[in-house]
């Protein structure tokens, strides 16, 4: 079974609202969230700021409905760019990797959005709904992202808002889907405050009326959202070499095979 | 007591000689198969509003009001008219129980999903349980636990 993830919760600098968010989010059956930093170049004077500390935020996040297990909470980043050299300012910053799990550009222009889903190293693009689409989507580039694991993100948080942004959403929508068949989109929140989060089922039902299958609607709230971090995982280290230490303390260095022994007396007693 | 592997409680189709009606001795049990005997969809829904708890005074016919307002707005004049009956509504929590056709299913549930406002106030459906059998609601299979 996979579980379901929202991979878009705007940073508000609130921090108490922010944490009501994500226990409604862990409410409704959201095991992985991600926090947006949204970054744009239109506006001149913001710089990369590090991620938020999850560990701060939450001591102990808040279990999620169905599972008994806590909630995941990752990081991500948006560009709103318009041009290439946008994102290498972001290269020269960070010229390693970036502290983020998720990398994500909101193309404004046709060019843009070719190169991000040809050449730049990113996990998504964002489909925004809060205006019409300032491009056209054709099919070369999107096959070009979908051979490459690149994936599509719709925002609904718009279309609950203002009956306006409800249209752009849906035609956005339909647009993209026209073009990639369902095939790698997610959908996610974009939400400010915790009555704009809507449940997985809901949103999965929401993507039929983009004309999604419904297999694919499911997906697109759960095995592509795994796919994205997946993706986000592999760009982060050197493309599919995951190195993980263990810190292993004095005590613990002596005796390695005794704590998988004791789990062992534990099940028998 | 009867079991689904006792002898002679299921046969083949083709061997079963019961009509409706018709006394078979030997067989204990008929074999009938339903493609989708179901017509309706039932949906357990809940109202949220702003300030967690009770917020907001609805009557039934207010509640009713939201619901066909929020079908108006996502689907227009035939949305409006779509048969949803609202079969049981608490006051207190704001829970509902509605039935739709099952072909109405997407519109009303896309339609809910969609709802920002009541009387003013911000708020949110949450859709509890969607079963196209009543008893179903009874218990609420998204909160049990999984190890």
């Amino acid at each position: 079974m996979v579980c379901f993830a929202d991979l878009n919760i705007i940073n508000i600098n609130d921090k108490k609202r922010l944490q009501t968010i994500i226990e409604t989010a862990a409410h409704l059956g959201y095991s992985t969230v991600a926090i947006n930093h949204v970054l744009d170049f239109q506006q001149k004077e913001q710089g990369i700021a590090n991620p938020i500390s999850v560990a701060e935020l939450f001591p102990s996040p808040p279990i999620v409905q169905g599972k008994s297990k806590p909630i995941k909470i990752m990081t991500r980043l948006t560009l709103i760019a318009s041009d290439v050299s946008h994102y290498n300012q972001l290269r020269t910053a960070y010229p390693q990797n970036l502290p983020y799990d998720i990398i994500a550009v909101e193309p404004k222009t046709e060019k843009l959005f070719h190169v991000a889903c040809m050449t730049l190293d990113i996990d998504l693009i964002c489909i925004q709904g809060t205006s019409k689409l300032p491009f056209r989507i054709t099919r070369p580039p999107v096959n070009g992202a979908i051979a490459r694991g690149i994936y599509f993100e719709l925002t609904y948080f718009p279309a609950i808002n203002d009956f306006t942004l409800r249209r752009y959403t849906i035609s956005n929508g339909i647009c993209l889907m026209n073009v990639c068949k369902g095939k790698n989109v997610i959908v996610s929140s974009a939400t400010e405050e915790f009555l704009g989060l809507r449940g997985p089922y809901d949103i999965s039902n929401f993507g039929i009326l983009f004309g999604l299958s419904e297999e694919d609607a499911k997906a697109a709230v759960s095995t592509n959202c795994r796919a994205v971090v997946l993706h986000g995982a592999t760009r982060k280290t050197a493309l599919g070499v995951i190195h993980t230490t263990r810190n292993v303390t004095a005590s613990e260095g002596k005796d390695e095979g005794r704590p998988r022994k004791k789990t062992k007396t534990e099940h028998n007693g | 007591m009867w079991s689904p592997t006792g002898s002679g409680a299921y046969r083949r189709p083709g061997r079963t000689m019961s009509r409706p009606g018709v006394e078979c001795r030997g067989s204990a049990a008929e074999r009938r198969v339903h493609r989708n005997p179901s017509h309706y969809q039932y949906l357990k829904v809940g109202l949220e509003c702003e300030p967690r708890g009770p917020g907001l005074r609805l009557s039934d016919a207010a509640f009713k009001q939201t619901i066909v307002a929020a079908l108006r707005g996502l689907h227009g004049e035939i949305g409006a008219a779509l048969p949803v009956d609202v079969l049981k509504f608490e006051e207190r929590s704001l829970t509902a129980i509605l039935r739709v056709r099952g072909s109405d299913l997407v519109k009303l549930w896309s339609a809910l999903t969609l709802v920002a406002s009541c009387k003013d106030k911000k708020c949110a459906f949450r859709i509890i349980q969607v079963s196209p059998f009543l008893l179903a609601l009874a218990g609420n299979s998204r909160e049990f636990l999984l190890d």
